[in-house]
């Protein structure tokens, strides 16, 4: 009778813990979810590939979550030491364009975004172009160094526009920045209407500058 | 009674394990679980390595970059382009004279076909000059390297390496 009685205490334990461990996995399955709903409204659309049908880039189909929205205020330095604000060029449309001195596709777009630049300058069209280069910052003559690269290829493009460094700094309320070039189409009213990851050809880059300059205005 | 037991107990320990060992989600890949889900670089082979003590010998690392890109040779055209390299932790007991890296391959990016890179695609081998003194040893590298893409460029990446050496 006693060792039936311990039997049971055993099974309804058994039965207690199977319970337990089956709410406990389901509340974490749910957590891990949120977490991923979560990651998923944060994340830009810029995965690389990983497989041979990758080679388009997937981010074309794909919005940004930040279409719509305020741009994220930042204020960066010039290679000059200029402090420079996105706050300040309200009124206008800016495109905010991501870059780097060691990406290819860059150098393809920097022509096209000079001239374009040029073209709509006179109805309020700037751009600031943010390079995320490495700077060293613990070395004050590795980041010397860092700067002059950045200067030499900012001369070497011709590039007459705003140039602002330590772009990392600014990646992560821009969605984290995967890939470059990306850029930022922001209206005379701070919001952002459009945004493109990779390279794209200048008919787009331009439609999407004419967007900029007809939205938010007064 | 004894076997409703036994299968009752089996059951909840089951379950409890379940619980308590992180689950591999829908989304989490083996990469992600790994903590290196954004390499686009990974490390293959070999995991272990038995040489003679004392004795140069020749390290063959094999690489495979992902389908669909690209990453610059360890000589890039451009200067202003990121070579590929690797850097190497040397335990003691274990000498690396040099690491030789293996040609680019030509490759024009369709937006300017004109221009020729030299890069690494797909799988390639690095051979590192290696001489360890008798005993077990973890070797420890990353290999640094930048990849682009049709489209686009990625930031520097460093992807991890570690090899165990036995040498007899």
């Amino acid at each position: 009778m006693k060792r039936n009685h311990l039997v049971l205490i055993l099974v309804v334990a058994a039965l207690v813990l199977m319970v337990w461990a089956g709410v406990a996995n389901y509340r974490r399955r749910k957590a891990e979810q949120e977490r991923l709903r979560a990651m998923q409204a944060v994340l830009m659309p810029a995965a690389p590939p990983a497989s041979a049908d990758a080679g388009a880039p997937p981010e074309e189909e794909m919005k940004s979550p930040l279409e719509g929205k305020t741009a994220p205020p930042f204020t960066l330095e010039t290679l000059q030491g200029q402090k420079v604000s996105l706050a300040s060029y309200k009124g206008k449309a800016v495109l905010v364009n991501f870059m780097a001195s060691w990406c290819a596709p860059c150098k393809v777009e920097t022509p096209w975004l000079i001239k374009l630049r040029d073209q709509y300058a006179s109805q309020g069209f700037e751009i600031l172009g943010i390079s995320t280069d490495d700077l060293d910052k613990d070395d004050k003559k590795l980041n010397a160094q860092d700067k002059a690269d950045i200067a030499k290829f900012v001369s070497n493009m011709h590039i007459d526009y705003p140039v602002l460094i330590d772009g990392d700094s600014i990646s992560h309320p821009y969605g984290g920045i995967d890939a470059l070039p990306t850029s930022f189409f922001v209206d005379r009213s701070g919001k952002i209407i459009a945004a493109t990851i990779g390279l794209h050809d200048r008919d787009e880059l331009e439609a999407n500058i004419k967007k900029a300059l007809a939205s938010g205005g007064a | 009674m004894r076997r409703l037991l036994s299968i009752v107990l089996a059951g909840a320990l089951c379950l409890g394990l379940q619980c308590a060992v992180s689950q591999k989600l829908a989304w989490q890949s083996d990469a992600q679980t790994k903590g290196d889900a954004h390499q686009m670089v990974r490390f293959l082979y070999p995991e272990q390595v038995t040489v003679v003590a004392g004795k140069p010998s020749v390290l063959e690392l094999h690489f495979r970059v992902n389908d669909g890109l690209h990453i610059n040779s360890h000589e890039p055209r451009a200067k202003s382009l990121i070579p590929t390299q690797l850097m190497v932790g040397e335990p003691t007991g274990v000498d690396v004279a040099s690491v030789d890296f293996p040609p680019g391959t030509d490759y024009s990016p369709a937006f300017t076909p004109n221009d020729k890179l030299s890069v690494y695609t797909g799988e390639f081998v690095l051979r590192a000059h290696v001489t360890a003194q008798h005993g077990d040893h973890l070797v420890q590298a990353a290999l640094r390297y930048q990849a682009c893409d049709a489209n686009s460029c990625y930031p520097p990446k460093t992807a991890p390496v570690a090899i165990s050496l036995i040498a007899k």
